[in-house]
């Protein structure tokens, strides 16, 4: 039993399948009328796959006949598949159409047209060579790479005879499945997509069946395939449909890996009243397996670990596989069930756990209220409740006496103690609507005591006197029956100075304070009169220099009204300016511009005039 | 004679960035741009008056062949030209 519980724990357990819903959603797509030979080939053979037969096969076969290109082998192919489905639809080949597709079965054909010339020979049931056949599957699938063209070589190999040597297209199986992404541990596909990988499970089977060899696909590998074909829900193509239809014809009917599906029926949940677990068990396309056998290989308490009950059979009844558990008088709670389908060797994914909750009903005994004195000079006084009772009167708890509630939990049908996730004392005050709630807690012997001091949870209450309500919550996911239960009516008194003169209801949603925006504080900056006063004794020093250089006796005799020394003040003068112009208005761009000009005179000016200088010197 | 000139101006600049630097010590440095733009031109414009009468002065006459004193004046002229370009930039 330990190897057991390994293997429950190593395996992938299904998590898409096709259930009644989505098979006749596929239905319904496959369905509709055909437009041409294609789509009817692929709603003919897609319906048979799920064990359908089409509506009116005579209609159908009518229509082929009529629609099909004997000049095309994509076309020969889709009609003589269909034609080998149906019943009673017989067609007579011409020689030029048989020459055709003998014709195409080369190495100069594609994989894909190979595909089709050796799926319409033999859908005909026309003679073919298959060693020559394989010899040009063979070389042409070394040129092409694609995984959609291995997954046709697959399927053109299950048309071909068994005596010719197939093992080198069997291999590719196992190149695909390497090809294959992993996403998450749970689905593995294509990056192509879920038609590809729907199709590729289903050539695989076909070859494997035809050749009689295991697919080298391992048990998880085919689970992940299943959740990622079946995760498909919706299909927006007639070819998606068609691929998805035959992986699950393919997964559902093979000599080798067959899945199976545990589905409880309804939630997976026993009480007293309802003790049976009802378990369906069928294949991936929702269809019953009654010819098998189910067993409990154990049923463990998630809380306590314990073994509750070992390898006991499930019971066919009708559709359903039942036990009756509650036999073994299980406590409430969560128990995990490994179950195992056996009945044919062939089945995969026949070890599955399940959680089962088994619920009860409690019952609340031994209530009592009592006020206690906190001198403890005036002995308790206790008041006994019965559920759903309210208690007669009302107690105080102030700051003299504290009030005090306690009580057990036992399980109604078996007697045993019981804790509740939940359990919580709500007290609420008729006036104000205030309600505070506190949780009761077990002690050792199980009992549950809540106690109300005054002076210790004066905050919770505000110090809001006044006659409160009491009552007891009692909840659980394993409790049929939870509990709201009006006990008694308590008053309780908080010393007046604490009291709050008004009782606010804390109300959430109304408008908070405004915030002010404080804006960035401007510089602290001199007052103007001494800025001022700066400015003009920063330009003494400009009255000094003058003063200075009358002084020195600077020659402005010497000044020649020459063009180009006037030409050159005058410049200069008006580059002095720009600078000006420029800190109270232009940019650097335009003062470049005019600096340019300007300075391109002055210089050629100053030029001038310092070189008279200089030859006058 | 030019050399006293000079000095005169020379004088003049180191006084006004004497008095702009005292004065940002007591009020404080906001505008700091302002004060930089100011400082830079003083100290600025006082090297190139140096420069200047490095250049112009006879007594260095062996060391500055190539240059005229015309042709230093003309630099000293370009320079401050371009300085007071950028701190007029910088004034604000």
């Amino acid at each position: 039993s330990v190897l057991l519980l390994l293997a429950g724990a190593q395996a992938l357990v299904p998590s898409h399948r096709l259930a009644a819903r989505d098979l006749a959603r596929l239905r319904a797509v496959l369905e509709r009328p055909f437009s041409d030979v294609r789509a009817a080939y692929y709603s003919i053979v897609g319906l048979s796959s799920l064990g359908v037969r089409v509506a009116d096969e005579k209609a159908a076969c009518k229509f082929i006949k009529s629609h099909v290109d004997s000049s095309s082998v994509e076309s020969l192919f889709y009609a003589a598949q269909s034609i080998q489905v149906l019943s009673g639809c017989e067609v007579t080949i011409s020689n030029e159409t048989r020459e055709l597709l003998l014709a195409a079965v080369s190495e100069d054909s594609s994989v894909t047209q190979i595909f089709h010339a050796v799926g319409a020979l033999s859908g005909f049931g026309l003679p073919l060579a298959s060693q020559e056949a394989l010899s040009a599957l063979t070389a042409r699938l070394s040129k092409e790479e694609s995984v959609l063209a291995t997954i046709q070589a697959l399927e053109t190999a299950s048309y071909l005879s068994q005596q010719a040597d197939l093992s080198s297209i069997v291999e590719e199986i196992e190149d695909l499945v390497a090809r294959l992404d992993d996403l998450g541990g749970v689905y593995l596909q294509f990056e192509e997509g879920i038609e590809t990988t729907a199709l590729f499970v289903a050539a695989a089977y076909k070859l494997s069946d035809h050749v009689g060899t295991e697919p080298a696909i391992k048990e998880d590998q085919v689970i992940q395939l299943m959740n990622a074909i079946f995760s498909k829900k919706n299909f927006e193509t007639l070819s998606e449909a068609f691929s998805v239809a035959r992986a699950a014809g393919s997964l559902s009917q093979n000599r080798f890996h067959l899945p199976v599906i545990v589905v409880p029926d309804g939630p997976a949940a026993v009480s007293h009243q309802q003790p049976v677990l009802r378990l369906q068990v069928t294949n991936v396309m929702s269809q019953l397996l009654t010819q098998v056998s189910v067993k409990l290989d154990q049923a463990k308490s998630v809380s306590s670990k314990a073994t509750v009950l070992q390898q006991l059979p499930f019971v066919l009844s009708g559709d359903f596989f039942e036990l009756n558990f509650m036999n073994v008088k299980p406590a409430s709670g969560y128990y995990d069930f490994s179950i195992s389908v056996d009945g044919d060797k062939r089945f995969i994914a026949n070890k599955v756990e399940l959680k089962v909750k088994v619920s009860t009903e409690v019952g609340i005994t031994n209530v009592d209220l009592s006020t206690v004195d906190k001198d403890q000079s005036i002995a308790p006084k206790t008041t006994r409740v019965a559920y759903p009772a309210k208690a007669k009167g009302s107690f105080t708890a102030d700051s003299h006496q504290n009030f005090a509630l306690s009580f057990q939990l036992i399980d109604v049908n078996s007697g045993a103690e019981l804790i509740p996730h939940q359990t919580f004392v709500r007290l609420h005050n008729q006036k104000t609507g205030q309600e505070v709630v506190f949780v009761a807690e077990p002690d050792s012997k199980n009992v549950y005591k809540f106690e109300l001091d005054t002076s210790e949870r004066k905050t919770e209450f505000d110090s809001a006197s006044g006659t409160y309500t009491l009552y007891l919550i009692i909840g659980d996911a394993t409790l049929q029956n939870p509990i709201l239960w009006n006990v008694a009516d308590v008053v309780i008194t908080f010393p007046e100075e604490d009291a709050p003169s008004t009782v606010q209801s804390k109300n959430l949603f109304v408008p908070k304070p405004e915030i002010q925006h404080l804006f960035r504080e401007p510089e602290k900056r001199p007052p103007t009169v001494v800025s001022n006063t700066f400015t003009a004794l920063v330009l003494s020093p400009l009255l000094l220099l003058l003063i200075l250089w009358i002084k020195i006796g600077a020659n402005i005799s010497n000044f020649s009204f020459a063009p180009s020394t006037i030409v050159f003040h005058m410049g200069h003068a008006a580059m002095l300016g720009l600078m000006y112009v420029y800190w109270t208005q232009l940019n650097m761009f335009q003062t470049l511009k005019y600096l340019a000009i300007l300075g391109g005179i002055t210089f050629l000016a100053g030029n001038r005039m310092l070189a008279q200088k200089a030859v006058k010197r | 004679g030019r050399l006293k000139a000079l000095d005169a101006f020379l004088l003049y600049v180191l006084l006004t960035g004497a008095l702009q630097f005292g004065y940002c010590l007591g009020v404080g440095t906001f505008p700091f741009n302002s004060f930089l733009s100011g400082f830079i031109s003083a100290v600025g414009s006082f090297i190139l008056g140096v420069c200047l009468r490095i250049q112009i002065n006879p007594q260095n006459k062996g060391e500055f062949q190539g240059i005229s004193p015309e042709r230093a004046f003309a630099d000293f002229l370009f320079a401050n030209t371009i300085l007071h370009l950028v701190v007029i930039n910088f004034v604000g």
